[in-house]
């Protein structure tokens, strides 16, 4: 029987090799250069706004961020029962090797897990605390943080990708089993949080660990995420096609719905792609409202730091950011290759999930107005809603240039992340910074337009003569 | 309807075509045959527009594929070896998607009658990411044939397909021919070529080292199997 021990090994050096073959060895070996750069970068410049984010706040936003990066990993990937097909495509052999070989689906589940918990590690947190450790003694700050950040940062994206295997798993299982499972659960840590009688540690323990190290958390933190990974890869089930799907003809219809907008065929099929691959509206909840859930939550903390500060412009800024990765999902199940055959252009493709992301992006929006109902912010709401479209947009756009159709592989070459961030990321703080001095700033977030426009028209030149490398 | 004009393509290190020229006449049934990695499917990609040659040119139907390879998409009709038809479409819709692509009108009774001759009717409904390789592989056939083209370029044609089928496919292509229609296809099976093909190309390590009739061989009474044996085996030992 093959060991997990082999099993990960053989799956580290093909994640490896996928992204290396893309990007060239350098070019993805790099990537977490550049994340330790930007960490340090990042760290030299919290003194500057200590007066308005306490090393506390930057401490909670940061396990937060990690949490939240761990739910991202893991709902990419594991939408329920099909996730091994769309993790690994047809590019990877490994997750297949249970049909061939005499391996489990657990070994394989527990395997990629602990393939994925490395390797995700590597790649985000050592690298983020070796520049955070670099930076201590620039910021007067005991080197020791460092150690202590990369255990609790660790846990914290742990807990996230094992509760996202956790609750992949029951959907897997049953609808039902999930929906009966998280309910009762979400009802209690709200009940709970807003009665006072759970705080904040105790719901992000690994940030917990950090702020108070001691034994209490750091078990927490461990029972939290060792029990949810057991029980998904005991009870893991993978649905390999024996179960045929059958549909009447849906493409023409809602193709003559949107005829209006033009390229009507392939928005047609953008949506029966999301429609009909496994997860469904499981993968809205798992890897955009979730995490939005989880940005809304942290901004309520976060107001108690930062006095004056509008939320919902806040909120606004961030979804337009998160909402660029429905622009992933758009991308996860097509590829040029598919058309490479037909009497198609790069640029008609893109410009056909440009108008997808347009459609979809009805979604935000309504999280939005939500958002606004919910805090009462009616007041910035406009600002809000100019600065989440103009995000969004130029979010796109900086995704558009530079992965064209491949967002999901190309933002981790080193390179084109070093340039994403750095298109945006000014952009961005800019646009939180001026809106803490008066929402009404965030207006000026439409000058970003330009640029977003500016970027498209030069991103679908620059893909169609682009060739996809071979494996 | 095919001139390709010492044609390289490198990836990175590997040149996997390399000064390739040949040409294919209206009404022609050309076989390119050559081992696994040999360079028929970058001859193929070539030829097609879906990659860029690194050196040389090609013209398919009067078209340069490199100046205008959507132009050249749209005229012929394309199988390749590897791709597979979108996930989450059904049959059905998978064709009526290529046909809105391709503006075709009666889409409905060019639709059937690729089901009816691949018999794969029962299957029009179903996912394509549910369809066994076979039933996949008739797919791909009918979406090439859809808008009945003058030229099909095929990669591995017959490959996936049950006995009966590969009757069937072999029926089509040579009346497809017989109507004044030119068929380019690869293969490494080398009992389909000499039975279906008018001439073929045999090529080796990116090199083409032989174009020629089928007929002029069998007439020189050598058999192709030990001919490309002895050809290909000559040139690795080279």
């Amino acid at each position: 029987m093959t060991p997990v021990p082999d099993l990960f090994l053989a799956m580290m050096k093909e994640e490896w090799r996928v992204h290396s073959t893309i990007f060239g060895s350098v070019g993805f070996a790099l990537f977490p250069a550049v994340v330790a750069i930007f960490a340090f970068l990042g760290s030299l410049t919290l003194p500057l706004f200590l007066d308005v984010l306490p090393y506390a706040a930057v401490a909670l936003l940061a396990h937060a961020l990690f949490l939240l990066m761990g739910v991202m990993v893991g709902s990419f990937g594991l939408m329920g029962r099909e996730f091994m097909n769309r993790r690994f495509g047809q590019a990877s052999l490994i997750a297949y090797a249970s049909r061939s070989l005499p391996v489990s689906e657990q070994r394989i589940f527990a395997a990629f897990l602990v393939k994925d918990t490395v390797y995700y590690i590597l790649l985000y947190v050592l690298p983020f605390t070796v520049g955070f450790a670099a930076a201590t003694p620039f910021i007067s700050l005991d080197p020791g943080y460092a150690l202590l950040a990369f255990v609790s940062l660790s846990l914290a994206f742990l807990l996230g990708l094992s509760v996202v295997c956790f609750l992949s798993t029951l959907c897997a299982r049953s609808v039902a089993l999930l929906a009966g499972t998280v309910a009762p659960l979400a009802v209690l840590a709200i009940a709970g949080y807003r009665t006072g009688m759970i705080a904040l540690p105790a719901v992000l323990p690994p940030y917990a660990i950090f702020v108070d190290p001691g034994p209490g958390p750091l078990a927490l933190s461990l029972l939290l995420i060792l029990v949810p990974a057991a029980v998904s890869v005991l009870f893991v089930t993978v649905d390999y096609p024996d179960r045929t799907k059958r549909f009447r003809n849906s493409l023409d219809p809602l193709a003559g719905r949107l005829h209006a907008l033009g390229s009507a065929h392939f928005i047609a099929k953008d949506a029966l792609d999301l429609l009909r691959s496994e997860g469904g509206a499981g993968k809205v909840i798992f890897s955009f409202l979730l995490p939005l859930g989880l940005v809304w939550i942290c901004l309520g903390v976060l107001i108690r730091f930062i006095p004056g500060i509008d939320p919902l412009v806040v909120f606004a800024v961030l979804l337009g950011v998160i909402s660029a990765t429905i622009y992933n999902w758009l991308t996860e199940f097509d590829s040029f290759t598919s058309y490479a055959f037909l009497p198609v252009e790069v640029s008609e493709v893109i410009d056909s999930k440009l108008k997808s992301y347009g459609i979809a992006n009805l979604l935000p929006v309504a999280v939005l107005v939500l958002a606004a109902a919910t805090a009462g912010g009616a007041g910035t709401f406009l600002p809000a809603l100019a600065a989440f479209l103009s995000v969004s947009a130029y979010t796109l756009a900086v995704t558009v240039y530079l992965t064209g159709l491949y967002p999901n592989v190309m933002l981790y070459h080193a390179g084109v992340f070093l340039r994403y961030v750095l298109a945006t990321s000014p952009a961005l703080l800019l646009l939180i910074f001026a809106s803490i001095l008066d929402p009404l700033y965030a207006f000026s977030s439409l000058l970003l337009i330009l640029p977003a426009a500016f970027l498209i028209v030069r991103g679908r030149t620059k893909w169609q003569a682009w060739e996809m490398p071979r494996f | 309807m095919i001139e390709a004009n010492d044609l390289t393509k490198e990836y990175g290190s590997v040149t996997a075509v390399n000064g390739v020229s040949f040409s294919v006449a209206e009404g022609e049934l050309f076989g390119l045959l050559g081992p696994n990695g040999s360079g028929k499917t970058s001859t193929i990609r070539i030829l097609t527009g879906q990659v860029r040659p690194t050196s040389g040119s090609a013209r398919v139907m009067g078209l340069d594929v490199a100046k205008d390879p959507v132009g050249v998409r749209r005229l012929v009709g394309i199988i390749p070896e590897q791709e597979t038809p979108p996930s989450f479409l059904t049959a059905e819709e998978y064709l009526r998607f290529v046909a809105r692509i391709r503006n075709l009108d009666a889409v409905d009774e060019r639709c059937d009658r690729w089901f009816d001759l691949l018999e794969f009717g029962d299957k029009r409904d179903v996912l394509c990411k549910d369809l066994s390789r076979g039933t996949r592989q008739k797919l791909m056939f009918a979406q090439a044939f859809l808008h009945e083209p003058r030229l099909a370029l095929i990669d591995e044609p017959l490959i996936n397909l049950d006995p009966i089928m590969q009757r069937t496919v072999k029926d089509f292509l040579q009346e497809y021919v017989r109507d004044g229609a030119t068929v380019f296809f690869s293969t490494h099976i080398l009992d389909i070529a000499a039975e279906i093909c008018d001439r073929i190309g045999i090529i080796h390590n990116g090199r083409l080292l032989h174009t020629g009739r089928v007929d002029d061989l069998a007439g020189s009474g050598r058999h192709l199997e030990s001919f490309f044996l002895d050809l290909v085996r000559g040139d690795a030992g080279a």
